[in-house]
């Protein structure tokens, strides 16, 4: 089977068998190696990195890494495309108490338990403000990536990631997160030739099925329809939420739903989830996109309208646009591109905006004006939201929300986590 | 080009419904989406980002409805229950000074 991922690149996981990593870490404890607790986003991108989704990086970026992305949006490389810089931040004063130095090896552990080991390259300081600018293209840290990026500690340390503890994936999400191995074992046990990737973090309405039913028809369109030759992947981000937003468990299962209940054929379709806390970067994060959709082993990625945008910072379409500036054969993905879909009530029906006729009669939705009907207690008519898709945004309330559908305060604090790492034994 | 009105939805379910019928305002709603009945209050600009600063948990949603959406159901049912003592929908000046007092 091809494990190419992006940049050309093989993808190969840096993840100790367990033997090996019991007799590493013994090893490590002996030579009091400076260990670090990592916190959840960083435990998150070591998983990423360590299993290929982020291939072809091999570990968190170094100085050069982090510039070329910034300015070219490359890696040091100079080829390999990338839009988002991946940094381990650390205070100044955390890496004078450590002791840690360049070269160093360093044992990772999360929540106490041995995690990874980290081969320090480089140690480095960055202008946030810089990073902001380039890749957000505005400083205003009311942008979550710029608060994100101004939140970061004042020194970075670059260098390879080996795991050595893998996470224990806790329900519901276990038979949703695959790693890019795994994916492509899977499409290859569908028989799929095409794999159009469908990014959500939303709970789907009529609006997404339509996004995704349009994509596969206009994809497969030049393929034998003798069995069954490609399908949607969606692949949900899973990640650090806000209140407000929809509880994780809600959006993975009413997205396998659509499938369930049979709005896809289970054979053309398939719910997966990916580890990332999104950046909101717009058009860099639709770069983004495409090289981790990549790393799964997809064809295809849809984009549409305001793609991991948030406010006004962007342009509708800059998501789309961006693709002009990435050198042909830089990207291993078709990108699919598309405009609005809408209600019309004259059409009676979900439909396209580039193929309807009645603009001045819609009436757009958006997972937000749904969030906001479900709140208002109103059950949305099936022609906009399915109604086994609203049935399971409140069998998800129950079961994992603690009454609700919604983050809040409540769901922050106890909710389980996604994934733990237990002790190595 | 028609003036943004940034609109806060206030989707009609059963007990607002009856609400309104008691209050002889049943017209006041419109039909979108397939069958479902709202309200749309306006807000003008500055009462918008007055909004979004008193409620951080609102949000405007400029990419595609450009209505301010996500403000939690209390404080909608406290905005419907003024249009329906007012017999307006032009409420949102009484309703944040409610809210600031």
């Amino acid at each position: 089977m091809e494990m190419i991922g992006h940049g050309g690149k093989e993808i190969i996981e840096r993840v100790l068998a367990k033997d090996a990593a019991l007799k590493r870490v013994a090893e490590m404890k002996a030579a009091k190696v400076k260990t670090l607790d990592v916190r959840l986003q960083m435990a998150t991108e070591i998983l990423d990195i360590a299993y290929g989704f982020f291939s072809p990086l091999e570990g968190f970026m170094t100085k050069a890494d982090v510039e070329a992305v910034c300015n070219n949006m490359t890696l040091a490389d100079g080829k390999t495309v990338w839009s988002i810089p991946i940094v381990y931040d650390i205070s100044s004063a955390d890496l004078e108490k450590s002791g840690i130095k360049q070269y160093d090896e360093v044992l990772l552990t999360y929540t106490g338990n041995p995690f990874a080991i980290f081969d320090i390259t480089d140690i480095f300081t960055l202008d946030t403000k810089e990073v902001a600018m380039k890749v957000y293209g505005t400083t205003e840290d009311k942008h979550p990536g710029v608060k994100r990026t101004y939140q970061y500690q004042d020194k970075f340390l670059g260098g390879k990631i080996t795991l050595l503890n893998p996470p224990k994936i806790n329900e519901p999400f276990t038979r949703f997160w695959l790693t890019p191995k795994q994916m492509r074992a899977k499409f290859q046990e569908k028989g799929w030739e095409m794999i159009i990737n469908h990014q959500t973090r939303n709970v789907p309405h009529t609006g997404h099925e339509w996004l995704m039913k349009g994509a596969f028809l206009g994809a497969y369109g030049s393929m034998m329809v003798d069995k069954p030759r490609g399908g949607v992947l969606v692949n949900a981000i899973i990640g650090s939420k806000r209140p407000g937003d929809y509880i994780d468990e809600a959006i993975i299962l009413c997205q396998e739903a659509q499938g369930k209940h049979g709005y896809f054929r289970e054979d053309t379709f398939l719910t997966t989830c990916s580890l990332w806390d999104m950046r909101y970067a717009g058009p860099r994060e639709a770069i983004f996109h495409a090289c981790l959709r990549t790393n799964l082993g997809c064809t295809h990625h849809m984009f549409g309208r305001d793609h991991a945008g948030v406010g006004t910072y962007y342009d509708p379409y800059d998501a789309h646009r961006i693709f002009n500036k990435v050198p042909q054969g830089a990207l291993r993905i078709k990108p699919i591109f598309n405009l609005d879909w809408w209600f019309c009530p004259v059409c009676d029906e979900v439909t396209y905006s580039g193929l309807c006729g009645h603009k001045d009669k819609k009436a757009s939705f958006s997972g937000t004006l749904i969030r906001s009907i479900i709140q208002d207690g109103v059950k949305p008519p099936r022609r906009i939201f399915r109604p086994e898709v609203f049935d399971m945004i409140m069998t998800c309330a129950e079961k994992y929300g603690f009454g609700n559908a919604f983050v809040t305060e409540d769901y922050l604090k106890n909710r389980q986590p996604v994934f733990t790492i237990e002790p190595l034994k | 080009m028609a003036e943004e009105t940034y609109p806060i939805n206030i989707w009609i379910n059963e007990e607002r419904l009856e609400k309104l019928q008691a209050a002889g305002l049943a017209s006041m709603t419109k039909e979108v989406l397939a069958g479902l009945k709202v309200i749309a209050v306006p807000n003008t600009e500055a009462q918008r980002d007055k909004i979004l600063k008193l409620f951080p948990v609102a949000k405007y949603d400029a990419a595609t409805t450009r209505s301010i959406e996500n403000m939690p159901r209390q404080i909608k049912d406290k905005i419907f229950d003024l249009v329906v003592k007012n017999k307006s929908l032009n409420v949102m000046d009484e309703f944040i000074k409610s809210v600031e007092k």
